[in-house]
């Protein structure tokens, strides 16, 4: 017991930049998908069919291929097709773009959620479709589309432990950890500590997410 | 673009042995996630009963089991306890392992990959699971009961085949998703596609050990994904079309549920009422 205080209080710098990393890698990475994500939800809900097709084609691609796929591509195939790139972008940009595509599903499924019904009673009010898309669509689609993109990120604080592990394209909290491991060989305790800190992480998302959802609930 | 596409670096794939050899690679990913797909399910069914107990003390342990498991990184359980598998138990599975298995299956550290895509998964598909069994109307289970079926009666005939059945999509979802997450084995030194997509791209290249035709590491990757994309297109089709005729068998709606990857369950958990005691 007195073990796993004293590798916390030995090694808590490492614990902590670690923690701070993976906190970054997904705050970049969720900037990304939900840039990506919006442009391909407008594609996919686009009145064009070929329009809907590149949407569609975007999200089964990456929704279907590997993480490590991904990261590999970035990470070594580019690089040995004569593209350098950096090891933050390719670990940011491959989960920035594997979650656009869950991301893109999410707000397709949230404007669907609100109903034709409700756009076409808009628009026959006299509406324009500017406001009945900024005063009827999007209020509502916002609030469905809160705990699915909640549960994504929590998926992407987890994903976030592949950037690491791999390449070492980051010093994120697993990577910081297995060095702490290598150095002391307190294989349990280290780990005991990297898990504590990626519960707080996901078990906060999921408070944070739940609370968010409790305020924006309408009551009929 | 023009790299991307250049016939040249795609010669690789119709030369020698490597498509072959990429295909194996895959065949050992496959065969790791049905074990683990089928380790899973059951114990994940298990873990969703135990959460539904009515003692107090059964049903906190096991929720918080599953509640540690599912929200820790995959690739770190695996690691976890590749680093912490004792050697008796590494030792006594290597020589258990029959011959004719294949290599991958040899590694001593595969014990420790599938428990810990088992670890992981079986507490995912628990609250998947435990969510449907919820979400299914109070008055089933009474009416089972008050018509004289045991407890056991009641989840068999009742109350599992339709909170299951209403889950199906989400599971299919997560069904995918281990079989992605399969290829986080090669971190620890299973031998499966991605290594020998590393392989192919290493050697082909040489006229000694490959055919002298080289394979860009791009293409190798790219392959290896659209392999990926294949397969799990195919479940989700599948899956889609089970729906699609259940519904029309039952005249039920289903709620659809779109691949939100593993979390799913965590939204209809939140929205859905306590479990019944």
């Amino acid at each position: 017991m007195s073990d796993l205080w004293e590798v916390l209080v030995r090694h808590f710098p490492e614990f902590r930049s670690g923690f701070w990393v993976t906190v970054q890698l997904v705050a970049v990475s969720f900037a990304i998908a939900m840039v990506v994500g919006s442009v391909v939800g407008a594609l996919r809900i686009a009145p064009v069919r070929w329009i809907r097709l590149i949407g569609g084609f975007y999200v089964e691609f990456f929704r279907n291929i590997p993480l490590l796929v991904l990261l590999s591509i970035a990470y070594l195939g580019l690089r040995r097709a004569g593209i350098p790139i950096g090891p933050w972008v390719a670990g940011t940009a491959s989960l920035g773009l594997y979650t656009a595509a869950y991301v893109a599903e999410t707000i397709r499924s949230g404007v669907f959620a609100v109903g034709k019904g409700q756009i076409e009673a808009g628009l026959s009010l006299g509406l324009s479709y500017r406001r009945v898309l900024s005063q009827i669509v999007i209020p509502q689609a916002v609030r469905s589309v809160i705990p699915p993109l909640g549960s994504l990120v929590i998926a992407m604080i987890k994903n976030s432990a592949i950037i690491g592990a791999v390449f070492a394209l980051a010093d994120d909290l697993l990577k910081e950890a297995r060095l702490v491991n290598s150095a002391t060989f307190q294989t349990n305790e280290v780990f005991f500590w990297a898990a504590v800190g990626y519960l707080l992480l996901t078990v906060t998302a999921t408070f944070a997410v739940r609370s968010l959802e409790r305020r924006l609930v309408v009551r009929r | 673009m023009d790299y991307l596409f250049d016939p040249d670096n795609w010669r690789w794939l119709f030369s020698g042995n490597n498509l072959r050899f990429l295909l194996s690679g895959f065949w050992i990913n496959i065969q790791i996630a049905l074990i683990a797909m089928l380790l899973s399910l059951v114990l994940g069914l298990a873990l969703a009963l135990l959460r539904l107990s009515g003692r107090r003390a059964v049903s906190v342990v096991a929720g918080v089991w599953v509640d540690v498991w599912r929200n820790l990184p995959l690739i770190f359980i695996i690691l976890y306890l590749f680093l912490v598998m004792p050697e008796t138990w590494r030792d006594a599975y290597a020589r258990s392992v029959p011959e004719w298995f294949p290599t991958a299956f040899q590694s001593p550290f595969f014990l420790a990959a599938v428990a810990g895509l088992t670890l992981y998964n079986s507490a995912v598909l628990a609250e998947i699971m435990r969510a449907g069994i919820v979400s299914l109307e109070r008055g089933q289970g009474e009416a089972a009961a008050s018509i004289g079926l045991r407890y056991w009666q009641s989840m068999r005939l009742v109350v599992l085949p339709q909170g299951l059945r209403r889950m199906v999509p989400a599971t299919v979802s997560q069904l995918i998703t281990l079989n992605k997450d399969t290829t986080l084995v090669s971190i620890i030194g299973i031998q499966e596609v991605m290594r020998h997509a590393r392989i192919v791209s290493a050697t082909s290249g040489s006229p000694f050990v490959g055919t002298g035709v080289d394979a860009p590491l791009l293409q190798v990757l790219l392959t290896v994904g659209v392999l990926f994309v294949m397969v799990n297109l195919a479940l989700s089709r599948l899956s889609r079309r089970l729906e699609v005729r259940e519904r029309r068998r039952t005249g039920v709606e289903v709620e659809k549920i779109e691949g939100l990857e593993d979390q799913v369950a965590l939204a209809a958990a939140a929205a859905s009422p306590t479990p019944p005691r």
